[in-house]
């Protein structure tokens, strides 16, 4: 747990470096956001509401989904990959601490920093410039918590396991470009999932991926209340542990296979 | 010239050469950029249903605006890559711009002919299927006006895109850095580009209008080819101003580029 920590501590000193890379992405990300405020404003029309989404609410979503892109990592992520091809993985596989865990508490490090600088400020400035939807009450503040966490851990397990690929193949880079477009198309990261038919809202639940955004967005927005708050909670939490189990097991027989090139 | 032209041709035929080493790795990725822009569209496509129209566009309309974007954004990343601001940056640090500089050859030439990503191809496609679909389904008038513009329009917007990252490139000349924010203009603005400019706040339409003068060759176009009135009544002829803009861009762009070249001291790694 010390361990955890520590390495957790480094990694989000790590990120509170990179200055001019995170302004970067906060201008890149907020102004993305301003672009599909506008595509879904006019999209509205004089319309009020739509299955239950107000305009206000819509817009405070292309908010909340821009503040959740550097913390989830929705569109890539591949530094275990590129630890493999370079051959770091060998020293890393050395270390007295589980593989997953090693680069779990790396990235919560990352996510809480990226959190803090991105992920606030995005909220703050779209609070200045529309009349966005903030959380009420401490039930529901609590719950957003709980559901950001649950959102990084599936996040976390399904790119590690994406990752895991490069232990079988020296070119995962297109697979793992495949995995992540995939991952945000059915996230509900490019259009709120109520939006959609039926039967495309149904593909989206057998996978992990609305938990990673969708339901981060609903709780924020209020949309998911009493039992259907905490079933959705409950679902969330299921698939992380699904998730994280299948990554313990991939990475056993990935050792096993593992070719060391370089180092 | 033709022997430029034999040269260009020699350089981008070594690299496919080279990409089509790879044939899984090469289809995963040109399947990966076309999923990439087919998923963008078809969520607007999926959740048309619950709205009637996006601005008072028709989805067919909007289709149009999007794969002309699409396709010719796609087509300039191909044929541009060698001034992509991120890999070129990253060829100013490293020092092996020198290389190409040492050549006894025109160096524009040469940073052309230096990246040609042939995987691209995957956003071409769709772009076109997307601007064949908004063809079809939004009823364009057809007259040998139309005909003969399409075209003209298409090879603008590369230009104008082609344009955009030799500026991007020749950035780096004074930063060394790679200045992320350029991807605004670049990725940013073709995504902007790909919906109807009036939807947006002025201030935003005003710096896409003077400063990068991107208005005149997606969407005033599409108003003519669309037959859709224009709601900031501009003479009709702003719709023919795609050419000028575009090619205007590039020319400029290049000669910054070449005072840029000027100016360039080697990082010395």
């Amino acid at each position: 747990m010390r361990l955890f920590w520590e390495l957790s501590k480094l990694s989000f000193a790590r990120q509170l470096n990179y200055r001019a890379a995170t302004l970067a992405g906060l201008v890149t990300n907020l102004f993305f956001g301003l672009l599909r405020a506008a595509v879904l404003e006019a999209l509205y029309g004089s319309r009020e509401e739509v299955v239950g989404i107000s305009l206000q609410a819509a817009i405070t979503y292309t908010g909340v989904t821009q503040a959740l892109i550097a913390f989830t990592m929705i569109f890539g992520w591949y530094e275990v990959m590129d630890s493999v091809y370079s051959g770091e993985v060998a020293s890393d596989l050395l270390k007295p601490m589980n593989y997953f865990t090693f680069w779990l508490a790396r990235d919560v490090g990352r996510a809480v920093a990226t959190f803090l600088l991105r992920g606030l400020t995005i909220m703050a400035a779209y609070a200045l410039i529309f009349p966005i939807i903030v959380p009420q009450g401490a039930e529901q503040w609590l719950a957003l918590v709980v559901a950001l966490i649950l959102a990084l851990l599936v996040s976390f397990a399904w790119r590690f396991l994406v990752n895991l690929a490069a232990f079988w193949t020296p070119n995962a880079l297109g697979i793992g470009r495949f995995a992540f477009i995939l991952s945000w198309f059915l996230s509900g990261f490019l259009m709120p999932l109520r939006f959609f038919p039926d039967w495309f809202q149904a593909i989206c639940s057998l996978t992990p991926f609305p938990q990673v955004v969708n339901t981060v967005v609903e709780v924020y927005l209020g949309l998911l209340t009493g039992a259907d708050l905490l079933r959705a909670l409950g679902v969330q939490l299921l698939w992380a542990i699904g998730l994280i189990l299948a990554s313990q097991l991939v990475l056993r027989a990935g050792v096993r296979r593992l070719v060391i090139l370089g180092g | 010239m033709a022997k430029h032209l034999r040269l260009y041709l020699r350089l981008i035929g070594v690299q496919l050469r080279g990409q089509l080493q790879y044939r899984t790795a090469f289809l995963m990725d040109a399947l990966a950029t076309a999923v990439l822009t087919m998923v963008g569209f078809g969520s607007l496509a999926m959740i048309f249903q619950r709205f009637e129209n996006l601005g008072g566009w028709s989805l067919g309309e909007v289709a149009f605006l999007f794969g002309m974007v699409e396709f010719s954004f796609g087509t300039m990343d191909m044929l541009f890559s060698g001034f992509d601001p991120q890999h070129f940056g990253q060829q100013v640090r490293r020092g092996s711009l020198d290389q190409l500089l040492l050549r006894p050859l025109p160096i524009t030439l040469q940073v052309l002919g230096s990246k040609f990503v042939l995987r691209r191809v995957g956003r071409i496609v769709q772009g076109a299927l997307i601007l064949l679909l908004g063809i079809l389904a939004s009823d364009v008038g057809w007259s040998v006006g139309k005909l003969l513009y399409l075209p003209i329009v298409l090879m603008s917007l590369v230009s104008f895109f082609g344009g955009l990252f030799v500026l991007g490139a020749t950035l780096t000349f004074w930063t060394v850095e790679s200045v992320e924010v350029t991807n605004i203009f670049t990725y940013g603005g073709s995504e902007m580009m790909s919906y109807p400019m009036h939807i947006y706040d002025e201030w935003i339409r005003r710096f896409f209008t003077f400063v990068i003068p991107a208005i005149f060759l997606n969407y005033y176009p599409a108003l003519y080819f669309l037959d859709k009135p224009d709601p900031f009544d501009l003479p009709p002829s702003t719709s023919f101003l795609a050419p000028l803009v575009g090619f205007g861009t590039l020319v400029l762009a290049l000669k910054v580029w070449d005072v840029g070249l000027r100016h360039y001291q080697s990082t010395g790694s």
